[in-house]
């Protein structure tokens, strides 16, 4: 199975319902997730730093680079152990892809 | 007189478990004084009891004559009694640190600022609420626990919604709900509480009111909210009605028909296992004597002792000229309009006769020429029953020239809300390139996700805003939904406002939005424009729950109170006795220290034989109150049609 791991920016509501409108980003991406997880043999575990700080300070990679840079550097994708993209949300169509790729074995041209 | 009453055998503890007993109602109802005397009854009874307030402005050391504070204290007198005060606000404060404290290491102080200013929200402080009840219901030391405050049907709804979202809480993503993940660790002890609170042998639901038809509709409406979620309301006290020998002119014989017929009503209405009533009594209830007659009178069936001769308690000389104290012109001047439109709110909790002040207001600044709108946010919709008129959804115009009425139907609010976010995410699904993303399920996403409480918040204000853009009116006069929730609704678009400056947190938000909820503020904030009235009769709580909610207004919105009404205030030609002559002092002495912590001018109105109906009886009513009753004409423009 694929591990997916979204950590993200504190925020009260992922799904981006919430507020006088809707956050178009957070929509995408939350439909997205949900989707995915269907398709995919894939477990998607989100972090977001107000609610799952713990995920944040155990993972010294992670910490790191918050550290590092501060909160801008979220959110960032990590597909099994890979970090796939950081400051920007991935679109259906690149999550899919990632997917994709690290779940067909490595073909060598 | 059956010395074992209906209430007894509800209230008293029958099996091995520690029993609950919560008391639920309106500050001002004698909810503190109704819990003391349980705690004190049960005491007596010999049943290790602990007395739990959450009243953020107790008056338990009042009522007990003891400091008691935050920690569990013995009360000194009573055997078997002990009782603890927490600051709600504390709570909900400390609930902020604990979720913020393990950030620190990661997040810069200005990091940090942003992510508490989040956790200002109304989800927070009911959590951190009902933190406050989870946290006693494992006292196993006691043989009961009464706590003076209830969880209202909105906030256990709240609770239950985790276990309905699991799905959401094992992605360990987080809903509008509050913070999901924080909640898994308690979500055990949250649902053992929520069942505790269902398991009608293990707890008690009370409700105290007073003999008024607005009392007991709020009751039902609460009570009908809990009943939903398999909560069963047993007791009712009715508290405060006039006692049959002090009456003895037509008005006051007159107010306490109607009192009996309220109290009659409630027994033959209200689904309770059992009703109990107290009488009015000419002073405060405090000291343990009165406690036990109180305690007697409910759970033992005994007559109410009413000392009405001590016109002693009330020191004359201290007494203070109500006249003197109000001041007709400032009222006025907060009431009209200058260059821009006024915008009038009138505030306070339920049951202080705000609906009826903001539509005689309204009804005597259009008959002074202004064109007028008054809007009414209370779910009960009281506007049409004082104005024996239809009024709807929209503005529409009432029998009085220039004057309009609309009432937010929450519902439509709602319904309105989510078309307009349906339609904006349908809109961005047709922009995306993305091939195989399944936007009906996206959409339907939204959809499930717009069932939570939070959205009805949003499209009450949404609904709320809107009529800041209504053109072609001098006055708009807001009949606020109670104070608590009204403040919730005010306080957002500020919070909000600081999400969007801040920018990165809330993605896409719309720059059109902020701007107009800015608008909405600054108008508010301006004295020129704005004024908030805060409604309340002259007692103790009353006067405290107002201010409380006036400096919150103040410090958390920038927003002054422009003046405050005191209502209910009794009328110096009725109730010629000693009984009177005490309450009448005790409102003056109240409205003197109304005067001194609040410094607005003050709009006094009076306790009317019945609440006016209808344009006529509106008209009379404003010549009665401070402000309202010379009014001067509007200078008329001259138009050339």
């Amino acid at each position: 199975m694929t591990e997916l791991t979204l950590y993200e920016e504190a925020m009260c509501c992922s799904t981006g319902v919430c507020g006088p409108d809707p956050d178009d980003e957070l929509v995408e991406v939350s439909a997205a997730l949900d989707q995915l997880e269907e398709e995919y043999d894939v477990e998607v575990t989100r972090a977001n730093m107000q609610h799952n700080i713990d995920q944040f300070l155990n993972t010294q990679r992670i910490y790191d680079m918050v550290q590092e840079n501060g909160p801008s550097i979220l959110p960032i994708t990590v597909v099994d152990g890979d970090i796939v993209a950081k400051s920007e949300y991935l679109s259906y169509d690149e999550l899919a892809n990632e997917l994709s790729d690290a779940q067909s074995p490595p073909q060598e041209a | 007189m059956s010395t074992h009453t209906g209430a007894r055998e509800i209230v008293e503890p029958s099996g091995k478990d520690t029993e609950f007993v919560f008391f639920s109602g309106k500050g001002g109802v004698g909810k503190s004084t109704v819990s003391c005397a349980t705690a004190t009854w049960l005491a007596d009874n010999n049943y290790e009891t602990l007395l739990v307030t959450t009243d953020p402005a107790p008056n338990l050391s009042d009522i007990f004559q003891q400091e008691i504070g935050h920690e569990v204290t013995e009360i000194d007198d009573i055997d078997n009694l002990s009782a603890i005060e927490i600051d709600p606000d504390q709570a909900a404060e400390e609930y902020r640190q604990e979720t913020i404290e393990p950030m620190r290491e990661l997040l810069d102080d200005e990091q940090i600022k942003t992510v508490e200013e989040q956790l200002n929200s109304p989800c927070v402080d009911e959590i951190a609420a009902f933190d406050n009840f989870v946290d006693f219901m494992n006292s196993p030391e006691y043989d009961v626990v009464v706590f003076d405050t209830a969880p209202t049907g909105h906030t256990i709804r709240l609770m239950e919604l985790p276990s309905d979202w699991n799905a959401e809480l094992e992605k360990g993503g987080s809903t509008c709900i509050g913070p999901a993940a924080s909640m898994e660790d308690k979500k055990a002890e949250y649902e053992q509480a929520i069942d505790t609170l269902q398991d009608d042998e293990q707890t008690t639901f009370a409700f105290v009111g007073k003999p008024e038809d607005s009392s007991l509709d709020e009751i039902e409406r609460s009570a009908s909210d809990l009943s939903e979620l398999g909560i069963n309301s047993q007791l009712l006290v009715v508290n405060g009605y006039l006692p049959d020998s002090v009456c003895d002119d037509p008005f006051f014989e007159g107010k306490r028909a109607d009192e009996q017929a309220v109290i009659e009503r409630a027994k033959t209405e209200f689904d309770a296992d059992a009703t109990a009533t107290y009488p009015l009594q000419p002073g405060e209830i405090a000291g343990l004597d009165l406690l036990s007659d109180v305690g007697g009178v409910i759970y033992d069936g005994e007559e109410a002792t009413v000392e009405i001769g001590s016109a002693t308690d009330v020191d004359t000389d201290q007494s203070v000229d109500v006249e003197t104290l109000a001041d007709p012109e400032s009222v006025a001047e907060q009431l009209t309009p200058g260059d821009d439109t006024r915008y009038l709110f009138f505030t306070g909790k339920g049951g202080v006769g705000k609906s009826t002040v903001a539509a005689t207001s309204a009804t005597k600044l259009a008959e002074a020429g202004y064109e007028t709108l008054v809007v009414t946010t209370d779910p009960a919709a009281h506007l049409e029953d004082i104005f024996g008129e239809p009024v709807g959804h929209e503005p529409t115009s009432v029998s009085q020239a220039n004057l309009d009425a609309a009432r937010i139907d929450q519902e439509k609010a709602l319904e309105e809300y989510r078309e307009q976010v349906l339609d904006h995410v349908q809109e961005m699904y047709a922009d995306k390139e993305d091939t195989e993303l399944d936007v009906e399920a996206a959409i339907a996403n939204v959809e499930e996700e717009l069932e939570s409480p939070c959205a009805e918040e949003m499209a009450a204000l949404e609904k709320f805003v809107s009529y800041f853009q209504e053109d072609g009116y001098d006055i708009v006069v807001f009949d606020t939904a109670p104070t608590g929730h009204t403040l919730r609704l005010l306080e957002l678009p500020s919070d909000w406002k600081g999400f969007m400056d801040l920018g990165s947190l809330t993605k896409g938000a719309a720059p059109a939005k902020g701007d107009q909820y800015d608008e909405v503020i600054e108008t508010m904030q301006d004295p020129e424009q704005s004024s908030f009235a805060f409604v309340m009769y002259p007692e103790y709580t009353p006067m405290m729950e107002a201010y409380r909610a006036a400096e919150d207004l103040k410090d958390q919105v920038g927003i002054e109170t422009a003046f405050v009404v005191a209502n209910y205030l009794l009328p110096g030609e009725y109730g010629d006795n000693a009984f009177f002559a005490n309450r009448r002092a005790q409102q003056e002495k109240y409205l003197d220290k109304i005067k001194d912590r609040f410094e607005t001018p003050m709009m006094f109105a009076p306790l009317r034989r019945d609440e006016p109906v209808g344009l006529d009886e509106l008209r009379a009513f404003g010549d009665e109150i401070t402000g309202l009753s010379d009014l001067t004409e509007r200078e008329q423009e001259v138009t050339i049609s």
